[in-house]
Order: C-alpha cells, then sequence, then structure tokens
C-alpha cells in the first residue's frame, strides 16, 4: 500500500487566487484562546500556590520555637529565635552588620569577576577549538573535583593569609560552573541553524556571533548563576578558615566565644544575601528569556 | 546572458553504514537531471530514496559525491547566495522577529543597508506577513513561519530556490493555500524552483516535471511532463490521471 496514497485529495480546498495576484492578503491571526476558571476557585488556588513556599521555613521556624520552648535543646546550644533577632538588631545598629557584610560582598564580587572572565574566555577557547579542548578539558575535568577546602594550605602558602587568597579560591569556585555552561553552549549550538547560516554564507566567526552565541544566552546565563552560588558558598569557607572581618568571620568569632546568637544572626544574613542574589539572577534571566523558550523546542 | 540552467551529471552518494565501519550504503546511485531556468521541478520518492539528500548536494552543505553539478555551465563550490533554500521545519532564528529573520539572508549580500531594508519589506509583502514585521516565530502559526522561511530563502533573489518539503508539517488546508502561494510567487518570480515531497498531490500541482525517484539505491525512477495550464484544478480529470498514474509506481514499489 503506498503511503502517499493514504492522503485523500478530496480534503483540500481549492485555494488558488483568480488571476495573477502580486501581493497576497495578510495572513490571519490566530485568535489566544482562554480557559475560563471559575473565580473563587482561581483566586484560592493562586493564594495557595503563593503560600506554598513559605509553609516549610514556617514550619521550622515554628519547631525552633517549640524546641527552645520545650527546652530539647540547652540556650546555649540553640538560642531562642527572639533572642537571635535582638542580636541581629544589635549588629544592624552598632554598623557591624555593614561592614562585614561589605567586606564579603566585595570578596565574592572581585572573586566572581574575575572567575567569570576566565571561565567565558576558556569555555570559549574550547568550544571554539577542538584541539584547545582536547588539551585542555581532561585535565580541567580532573581539577574541578577537588574542593575549595583542600587546595587551602596550598594556597596559603602561594598567596599569604591576605585578600588574593580568597579572591583566588572563591574565582577558583566560579570559574567552574562557568567554564562548563560556555563550553556546552558550543556543544548545544543548534545544528538547523547552522545549517541555515551555511546556506547564507556565514563565516566560522558569523556563525559563532550570529548563531551560537545568541542561542546560548539561557546555557551562559546559567552557568554566570550557578557560579554566584559556588562563589558565595566558598566565601564563606574562605572566611571561616582565614580573615578577620566578613559574614564567615563572624560565625568562626561567633563560634569560639560560643555565642550561638551571633552564628545564627551571621547565618541568617548569609542565607538571606545568597537568596536575593539569586532571586536576582532568576529575574534577569526570565527578563532575558522572555519568548524564547517556547520556539526552543523546535530547533533541531 | 545568464541562462541559470542546472544540470546533474552522474551524481552518486555512498555513507559509510556505521561510523568507522568499511561497508557502505549507496543513497544516491548515478542521477542525471537537466533542469531548465525557471522550470518547477517536483521530486517525489517514498522516505529513504535520497531526495533530500540530493537537494542537499545541490545546496552544496554536503560536498563529499561522485559527479558533477553544475549551474550555468559551473560547477557549484560550497554554499552560494544564488540558491537559496527552504527547510521543513522553519529553522527561523527564536531571538529576531520576522524582519530580521528575513534580513538574516543578506547578512553577506554585497547591498547596501538601504537595499537590503527595501528588499526585505518587498519580501515579507510578497507573502503577506507586512502586518507581522515585528513578530517573534514563537507569537506566529506554523504557516506563516514556513512563509517567513519562503521569503528569507527569496531575499536574495536567488536563481534556484531549493525547497526541501516545506509543507510537510503543516495540517491540510493551510498546505494547500500555501500551494497556490508558492505558485504564485513561482510565476511572479520566475526562477528555477526545485520541490522535495512526499506528497504526490503537491508534487503534480506544482511541478512542470514530475521526478520519482526509488530508494535502495536512491535512483530516479522515471520523469513526468505535467502538461497542464496553470493555476491547476485538483478536479481536472487530467490531473486526476496523472496524480494517479504516479501513483502507480508506488503501489509496485511496496
Amino acid at each position: 500500500m503506498a503511503r502517499a496514497q493514504t492522503v485523500a485529495p478530496e480534503q483540500y480546498v481549492p485555494a488558488l487566487p483568480k488571476g495573477n495576484v502580486q501581493r497576497l492578503p495578510p495572513a490571519p491571526t490566530r485568535p489566544v484562546r482562554k480557559v475560563e476558571v471559575p473565580r473563587t476557585w482561581a483566586w484560592s488556588s493562586q493564594l495557595g500556590d503563593r503560600a506554598l513556599p513559605w509553609l516549610l521555613p514556617l514550619a521550622v521556624l515554628g519547631l525552633w520555637f517549640l524546641g527552645v520552648e520545650q527546652g530539647w535543646l540547652s540556650e546555649q546550644v540553640l538560642p531562642p529565635p527572639a533572642y537571635v533577632y535582638e542580636t541581629l538588631s544589635d549588629l544592624f545598629a552598632s554598623g557591624d552588620l555593614w561592614i562585614n557584610a561589605a567586606a564579603s560582598l566585595q570578596r565574592v564580587v572581585v572573586g566572581f569577576a574575575l572567575g567569570a572572565s576566565i571561565g567565558v574566555v576558556l569555555g570559549l577557547a574550547m568550544g571554539l577549538s577542538k584541539t584547545i579542548e582536547d588539551y585542555l578539558l581532561p585535565t580541567f575535568n580532573a581539577i574541578v573535583q577537588i574542593p575549595v577546602l583542600a587546595w587551602l594550605p596550598f594556597a596559603l602558602l602561594l598567596f599569604g593569609i591576605g585578600e588574593p587568597l580568597k579572591y583566588v579560591l572563591i574565582a577558583k569556585a566560579a570559574l567552574v560552573p562557568i567554564t562548563l555552561c560556555t563550553l556546552q553552549a558550543f556543544h548545544q549550538a543548534p545544528k538547523g541553524l547552522l545549517e541555515a547560516g551555511r546556506a547564507y554564507g556565514f563565516s566560522r566567526w558569523q556563525s559563532v556571533i550570529f548563531i551560537v552565541l545568541p542561542a546560548a544566552v539561557p546555557t551562559l546565563f546559567t552557568g554566570l548563576r550557578l557560579g554566584f552560588t559556588k562563589a558565595w558558598l566558598s566565601l564563606v569557607v574562605v572566611e571561616l578558615v582565614a580573615s578577620s572581618e566578613g559574614l564567615g568571620y563572624l560565625i568562626v568569632y561567633g563560634r569560639q566565644l560560643f555565642q550561638l546568637d551571633l552564628v545564627m544572626a551571621a547565618v541568617v544574613v548569609v542565607g538571606g544575601i545568597g537568596l536575593l542574589i539569586d532571586r536576582g539572577f532568576d529575574y534577569a534571566e526570565r527578563r532575558l528569556n522572555r519568548g524564547r523558550t517556547p520556539a526552543a523546542g523546535r530547533l533541531s | 546572458m545568464l541562462n541559470n540552467s542546472l544540470t546533474l551529471e552522474n551524481i552518486s552518494k555512498r555513507f559509510a553504514s556505521r561510523p568507522g565501519s568499511t561497508s557502505q550504503l549507496q543513497v544516491l546511485d548515478n542521477i542525471q537531471l537537466n533542469i531548465a531556468p525557471g522550470e518547477f521541478i517536483s521530486i517525489v520518492g517514498a522516505s529513504g530514496c535520497g531526495k533530500s539528500t540530493l537537494l542537499r548536494l545541490i545546496l552544496g552543505l554536503d560536498e563529499e559525491y561522485d559527479g558533477r553539478i553544475l549551474l550555468d555551465g559551473k560547477p557549484i563550490d560550497g554554499t552560494g547566495l544564488e540558491r537559496g533554500i527552504v527547510f521543513q521545519d522553519h529553522r527561523l532564528f527564536p531571538w529576531l522577529n520576522v524582519e530580521q529573520n528575513v534580513a538574516v539572508a543578506l547578512k553577506n549580500s554585497p547591498l547596501s543597508a538601504k537595499e537590503k531594508r527595501d528588499t526585505v519589506r518587498e519580501h515579507i509583502e510578497l507573502v503577506g506577513l507586512q502586518d507581522f514585521i515585528d513578530a517573534y516565530p514563537h507569537q506566529i502559526s506554523g504557516g506563516m513561519a514556513q512563509r517567513v522561511a519562503i521569503a528569507r530563502g527569496l531575499v536574495n533573489r536567488p536563481s534556484v530556490l531549493l525547497l526541501d518539503e516545506p509543507l510537510g508539517a503543516l495540517d491540510a488546508l493551510t498546505r494547500a493555500r500555501l500551494q497556490g502561494e508558492l505558485q504564485n510567487i513561482w510565476a511572479k518570480e520566475k526562477i528555477t524552483m526545485i520541490l522535495v515531497t512526499h506528497d504526490v498531490d503537491e508534487a503534480v500541482f506544482l511541478g512542470d516535471r514530475v521526478v520519482v525517484m526509488q530508494p535502495n539505491p536512491g535512483r530516479i525512477r522515471r520523469i513526468l511532463d505535467i502538461d497542464l495550464p496553470r493555476p491547476r484544478n485538483r478536479s481536472d480529470s487530467r490531473f486526476i490521471a496523472l496524480r494517479d498514474d504516479v501513483l502507480s509506481d508506488f503501489a509496485e514499489l511496496h
């Protein structure tokens, strides 16, 4: 049975315009169909969706209150939430919070910028040249497996205990995901579009600038976001070990004086700032991707 | 005076059946075809007959084959702006709007910026999308996206437009309408068009000649002249007879 025979000619509508039409009529728009949802239900489900992310943190906070009230742990180990809040306000009022947070932010920004630039350059180099990829990638993948802490003794000797040490270790943490995502962007370059580019005589550089990089924007952004998370995490680790200011230092200081309220307050600030920055990236990412994602599936 | 005739001389193409394997798969076997300037050629065949591969060779995407492809008497060398293409999946750039997508094809064109802008507008009007210049690919329907792809294929004013199952992914109504539009564009632009399709009805509706291919190895089974006045009427008895004639080739093959 011939496959072509299954197409019944009767189902075609004769659609030829009469005469030699010079300009075709505008294509019809497709109306967007909206699904009607009963208003009360929509309202309550929307409220439910909004509340959902808060349930777990609230439950943990409740458990914290309950634990302190019931005396599950001694107050020295688990300070009451009110006490931590008080410490936090004191830190804020005295300006200590700002000094330490600023020190940490400066380190993470410098280290991240350093790591991101090197990472993008490395990823681009490996993406553009298979030879460079073959030379570098295996070594890179091996080095990636070594955590920041393991580098610390060696890095301490090499860079001393000052700021360069922090910049280098934070940069290293940020560099890894950024390099890999940049490289991945080249591997994932849409083949169909590259072929289309070749049909228009695109040079290698034109293909990279007009196809590979624009298509890579979401992947690159994911790399930057991951890189920042890694940088923020290692910042605290590095400050725990060697620093005299910063949020990580506040945690060590609190531990040494057995002021768990200070530790908790610093942890809350570290988490809060990290979350804020992540939300910022998320927002920027969604703005960048606006209108791109639905079409992405059609790429081949 | 260029005559822009396209000649395929003894085209054969083999693939290694697996990467690294020595056994080879004959995809195309000794294809011979002379295409006159301004002719509309339809190539039909079951999947695996090498019809899309043949189109890629003419486009210049794949240069590993035996035989010669001559455009205007000269062998082709890689891709060239004198050969346009419309792919089955429209392959529009999702981050560019309709106007920019058409303009992409002109990146290496010798035209001035103003000339480029004008010709992009003209071609968008040619496919009737002047009201959608600022729309992005995800905002328009599949049929409209394929019209943009047709405008992009034509914007360099190629002497040959290659159509690789351009309407294959569309619903029957949109397909029938775009077949009509394609035929009008061809009549207006007076360029050579080579359409690869698995839809016999479409091949007979649009082609001056229909080339029927068969697989294993991919070769030309026969070439039919479609000597019917345009625009063609699908209920015309001669149209139906020709279509059934082509279809009978498929029936025998299976």
